[in-house]
């Protein structure tokens, strides 16, 4: 039924070969009449430590790409590759493991656990890596060092977001997915949450890839895909990236 | 136009269904044992109102050795009495072909008429007797039954020492014998005990009674003063032989029955109403919980502008309907079982009419209960959520209490995971909560132990009262007092292993202006087939003076240990002597007055007899041992005690098996209704968080632990609490009501706890499994998009 393309994604013949490998994505939610088809065919390659950023009207499928790549999710068919890692066709087992060693994660409405602290929410994560950092060091990397103690209900929505991205860090992932980590966060809180996104990006080499409407920040990616009606409809390399601090909106 | 929110009603109904079907069959276990055990007393009751009403039973009896039939006209003047009502009543026994046991039995004497004016006849079977035809008889229905006659059938009686042959034209029930007892032996045997109605020329020719009485019916007239008319009654039978008249307070089959009631009151209103009372505040804590999760739609639909009347007439057409659904199949199981339990009950009281009824009351006292109960708790819920800030109300995710309750952090130096930190806040961060879902486990084991109580408190009292205080095998009853000579020929027929004799005499007490009639029981000194017990179960020793009485005589006469009391014996040469009592007893099973045989010979001013033996016997040789106990002179009656606990194990023993397990059965219907409510609504506060937990890669073990560990808290502290809250709440039901016949022991085997205790875990555990299952197929992706 599905087709594997393993031969394309051969190291040997390129010269940094992909991470993600996802050939003929395809995700379609009801059936009949009520039918929608959130992800078209959607072929994709992405390197170790690539910055990537999905732009796209609403609804044109970008979460959805971002769940599957994610394991959150899975595509009705197509397949998408992890290194070694089937995400598709993956049990719920194995899935976990994957999100769990090496997928971090931003969202938009943050996601945290309202009954653990800032440091708690941080160290859940650290609990359970390989290989985390210490959660103080993440919090310090995103500035909230001394709100540690505090629970999310008692930050504002930049601070429970930057928490959030220190959740993601923690662990050191492979890869960092954010849906629209900015949405909700005015400029300057917006460009500090960006910012600590970059920062891992770099210092870590972790493959991030974030969702976002704001055009401003495609500024910062090595590639900006964009989506419509569930298809990637353009792919723009981006050779000048900028830093987070010089992201304007 | 159909209102949206009738729609909402019917679609939670539907996605919350195993919700509503526990929360349901909660209620419907409640009003299932509130209406099985209300219909069953009043079923009772009613048969015995009715079956007095309609055969008039009389209210004063007295019997005597002989008076001439002149004298009823001056007991009919006695201010206060009514109707009055003579007849012949004489022992007798019975002999069949197909058994050696000897059988005792009564005749009574009909006019010529037929039916009697008091203490009626209602036919069973058959016929009346012809007065013409001397020989026809009415028997009692029970033992008819017992003995499978059927009319035309013969029964050889023996009527003042002579054989005659009667013929059965008929059985009939009498509210004189409603439960057939006999004084001096403890146990009932129906097919050993028979009651026979004759004409009256056939008994009075019998027994040379002609124109005269022994035995007289009265009722009272309205506001008749009952302890002057039993004065004037004595005062005018004295010289005749008179035993003393007395009304149905001490007429042997009605107080067996009130006392069978007073238990079943205790058993029918103050046990399922402590069971229903259960039901309705775990109801409460239930719906308030389900309420309180559709925090954010409440919050919504206010915001929206709906009122705060019309959310809260929302939730009552939501809960009221699983209240109803729950009470109708609580209606339905109960009315159902009751058929059931009044059925077993025929067997035992003999009723012409016992009918579960299914009083309109009873539906609407369970109706309106369990609507009430569901709706208070919405009600609460609802305004408490109302009362907030629409904006405040629809934050999500609100933690507990911003506590971190630090001391949580570590156990020694090992950092806890922090699933369990979090369980371990939500438990601590809402304490009322947490208390309430611990008290609503806890409350399901008295339930559950409820149930297994009864086996244990019956076990017990048969193990006691058969085994321990009454350890013979058989009792045989004499016509007259027989001497020491007897037991030693007694003891003489192989297979006898032991006798002994005992002395019982009808007497009756005095203690001032209060008198209980009873029987005193004689015991040789050193009796090892009777061995009186105090309540610690250690033999007393038989007294060689004094008297020992039961607990509840000594209560009725308002007696204490050295007091002394008047006893005025009921039978030959009517001694009145004073005695003390020495010892007050805690018998289980009637209540007694006992003193040394000796004592009791020396006080009837008689030789060393004794009117009752008490045998042990070896079961292998008990045909031949009966034959020639048969024919053993003066022999009146029989009763074996393995023949009676068979019986009692069919009849009532079923009963209780059957109770039992409904209410087991119930109890478990309830743990399971809380636990799993309770993981449900958790599970439905805590989705989203959870679902941000397995985002972030915590397995769906980890992530279970969130709930389980609150589960598993509340369940460690429901557990032995639920244990302790059922030992106190059946020492409390036991305590409270102590009737005569039967002291209900406050006895639970350690196996019942641990049953009660597994059967909640059980409910727990198996609750759990459907929410893991549950939260296994947690939609990750659907979390990522509503925060509700
Ligand atoms: N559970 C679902 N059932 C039906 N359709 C769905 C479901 N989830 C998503 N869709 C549809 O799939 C399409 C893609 O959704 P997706 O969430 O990926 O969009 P998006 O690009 O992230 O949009 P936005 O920018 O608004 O977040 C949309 O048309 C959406 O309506
Ligand atoms: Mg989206």
């Amino acid at each position: 039924m599905q087709v594997r393309e393993r031969e394309a994604t051969n190291p040997a013949t390129q010269p940094q070969a992909p991470v993600f490998v996802a050939r003929g994505l395809t995700k379609v939610y009801g059936s009949g009449d009520a039918q929608v088809v959130a992800l078209k065919d959607v072929n994709l390659d992405i390197r170790q430590g690539e910055f990537i950023v999905l732009l796209g009207p609403s609804g044109s499928g970008k979460s959805t790409l971002l769940n599957i790549l994610g394991g959150l999710d899975a595509p009705t068919s197509g397949t998408a590759t992890w290194r070694d890692h089937e995400l598709t066709g993956a049990g719920d087992d194995e899935l976990t493991t994957y999100r769990r060693e090496h997928v971090g994660f931003v969202f938009q409405f943050y996601n945290l656990i309202p009954s653990l602290t800032v440091e708690e929410n941080v160290r859940l994560v650290a609990q359970i890596a390989s290989n985390p950092m210490r959660p103080a060091e993440a919090l310090e990397l995103v500035g909230l060092t001394h709100r540690a103690g505090h629970f999310p209900s008692q930050l504002s929505g930049g601070e429970q977001q930057r928490v959030a991205v220190a959740r993601a860090i923690v662990k050191r992932p492979d890869i960092l997915l954010c849906d629209e980590p900015t949405g909700a966060l005015d400029v300057d809180t917006g460009r500090l949450v960006l910012a600590a996104i970059a920062k891992v990006n770099a210092e870590l080499s972790t493959t991030t890839a974030v969702i976002t409407h704001n055009s401003a920040i495609a500024g910062m990616a090595d590639r900006v895909l964009r989506l419509s009606g569930g298809r990637i409809v353009k792919e723009e390399p981006n050779p000048k990236r900028i830093r987070a601090e010089d992201v304007t909106w | 136009m159909v209102n949206v929110l009738d729609i909402k009603v019917l679609r939670d109904l539907w996605s919350m269904r195993l919700q509503v079907l526990s929360i349901a069959l909660l209620v419907a276990a409640g009003v299932a044992v509130f209406v099985m055990s209300l219909s069953n007393y009043l079923a009772l009751v009613g048969a015995m109102e009715a079956h007095y009403r309609n055969e008039r039973f009389a209210d004063v009896f007295a019997s005597i050795t002989r008076a001439p039939l002149v004298i009823v006209d001056r007991l009919r003047e006695i201010d206060g009495v009514g109707i009055v009502e003579p007849r012949v009543a004489k022992a007798v026994r019975v002999i069949r072909e197909d058994t050696n046991l000897p059988i005792s039995g009564r005749v009574i004497s009909l006019p010529a008429s037929g039916q009697p004016l008091l203490n009626r006849l209602h036919l069973v079977q058959g016929r009346w007797p012809d007065p013409l035809h001397p020989e026809e008889i009415i028997v009692n229905a029970a033992y008819a039954e017992a003995r499978a006659m059927r009319t035309g059938d013969t029964i050889d009686v023996v009527l003042n020492g002579r054989l005659q042959d009667f013929r059965v034209v008929g059985s009939a029930l009498s509210p004189e014998f409603v439960f057939a007892t006999r004084a001096a032996v403890p146990l009932p045997d129906d097919r050993n005990f028979v009651v026979l109605w004759a004409s009256e020329d056939a008994v009075a020719s019998a027994f040379d009674m002609q124109g005269a009485f022994n035995d007289v019916l009265m009722t009272l007239a309205p506001n008749a003063s009952v302890p002057h008319v039993l004065e004037e009654v004595d005062l005018l039978l004295a010289p005749y032989g008179g035993t003393g008249a007395y009304d149905r307070s001490d007429q042997p089959s009605h107080r067996f029955l009130k006392d069978e009631l007073a238990e079943q009151e205790t058993l029918s209103m103050v046990m399922p109403s402590v069971f229903f009372g259960i039901a309705a505040f775990l109801l409460n804590v239930v719906i308030g919980r389900m309420v309180e999760a559709q925090r954010g739609q409440i919050a919504s639909l206010k915001a929206l502008g709906f009122r705060n009347l019309t959310i809260a007439l929302h939730y009552f057409k939501l809960v009221s309907a699983i209240a109803l659904l729950g009470t109708a199949i609580g209606l339905a199981l109960g009315r159902w079982f009751a058929v059931g339990v009044v059925g077993a009950y025929r067997a035992f009281f003999r009723f012409p009419l016992l009918e579960a009824q299914l009083e309109p009351w009873l539906l609407v006292v369970a109706m309106l209960v369990s609507v009430a109960a569901a709706n208070l708790a919405a009600a609460t819920a609802v305004y408490r959520i109302a009362m907030l800030a629409p904006a405040e109300a629809m934050r999500p995710g609100t933690p507990p209490a911003l506590r971190t309750f630090g001391w949580l952090q570590t156990i020694g130096s090992k950092q806890i995971p922090l699933q369990y930190v979090m369980a371990a806040r939500t438990i601590l961060g809402r304490p009322l909560r947490t208390l309430l879902t611990t008290v609503g486990i806890a409350l399901a084991i008295p339930l559950v132990l409820f149930g297994l109580y009864w086996f244990d408190a019956i076990d017990h009292m048969i193990d006691v009262s058969f085994g321990r205080i009454e350890r013979g095998d058989a009792f045989i009853t004499f016509t007259e007092p027989v001497s020491a000579d007897a037991l030693y020929e007694l003891q003489a027929i192989p297979g006898v292993l032991k006798a002994e004799l005992q002395r019982v005499v009808p007497i009756r007490l005095r203690a001032g202006h209060r008198t209980y009639r009873t029987s005193v029981t004689g015991l040789e000194s050193g009796s090892e087939l009777k061995i009186p017990r105090d309540s610690a179960l250690q033999p007393i020793a038989v007294l060689s003076d004094g008297i020992m009485l039961s607990r509840t005589i000594a209560r009725q006469l308002d007696l204490d240990l050295g007091d002394s009391v008047t006893i005025e014996v009921l039978e030959g040469n009517r001694t009145v002597r004073d005695a003390a009592v020495r010892k007050i007893s805690d018998d289980i099973l009637g209540a007694s007055v006992t003193m040394e045989r000796t004592a009791l010979n020396r006080l009837m001013r008689e030789g060393d007899v004794g009117n009752v033996a008490t045998l042990r016997i070896d079961p292998r040789q008990s045909e031949l041992l009966w034959s020639s106990i048969r024919l053993m002179p003066k022999v009146e009656g029989s009763s074996v005690k393995a023949l009676w606990l068979a019986l009692f194990n069919e009849t009532i023993g079923g009963m209780v098996l059957v109770g039992a397990l409904i209410l087991a059965g119930f109890g478990m219907l309830i743990a399971i209704g809380v636990v799993y409510n309770s993981a449900r609504i958790a599970l439905q506060e805590r989705a989203w968080e959870l679902a941000s937990l397995r985002i972030v890669g915590l397995t769906r073990r980890e992530v279970s632990a969130v709930i389980f560990g609150e589960l598993a808290v509340e369940l460690i502290v429901a557990v032995p609490a639920g244990l302790l809250i059922g030992w106190y709440l059946i020492e409390l039901i036991a305590s409270a009501r102590a009737s005569e016949s039967f002291q209900i022991p406050a006895v639970i085997d350690p196996s019942s706890y641990a049953i009660a205790a597994l059967l909640v875990i059980g409910a727990a555990v198996s609750s759990f499994i459907a929410i893991r299952r549950r939260i296994d197929t947690l939609d990750l992706v659907a979390v990522l998009k509503a925060r509700d």
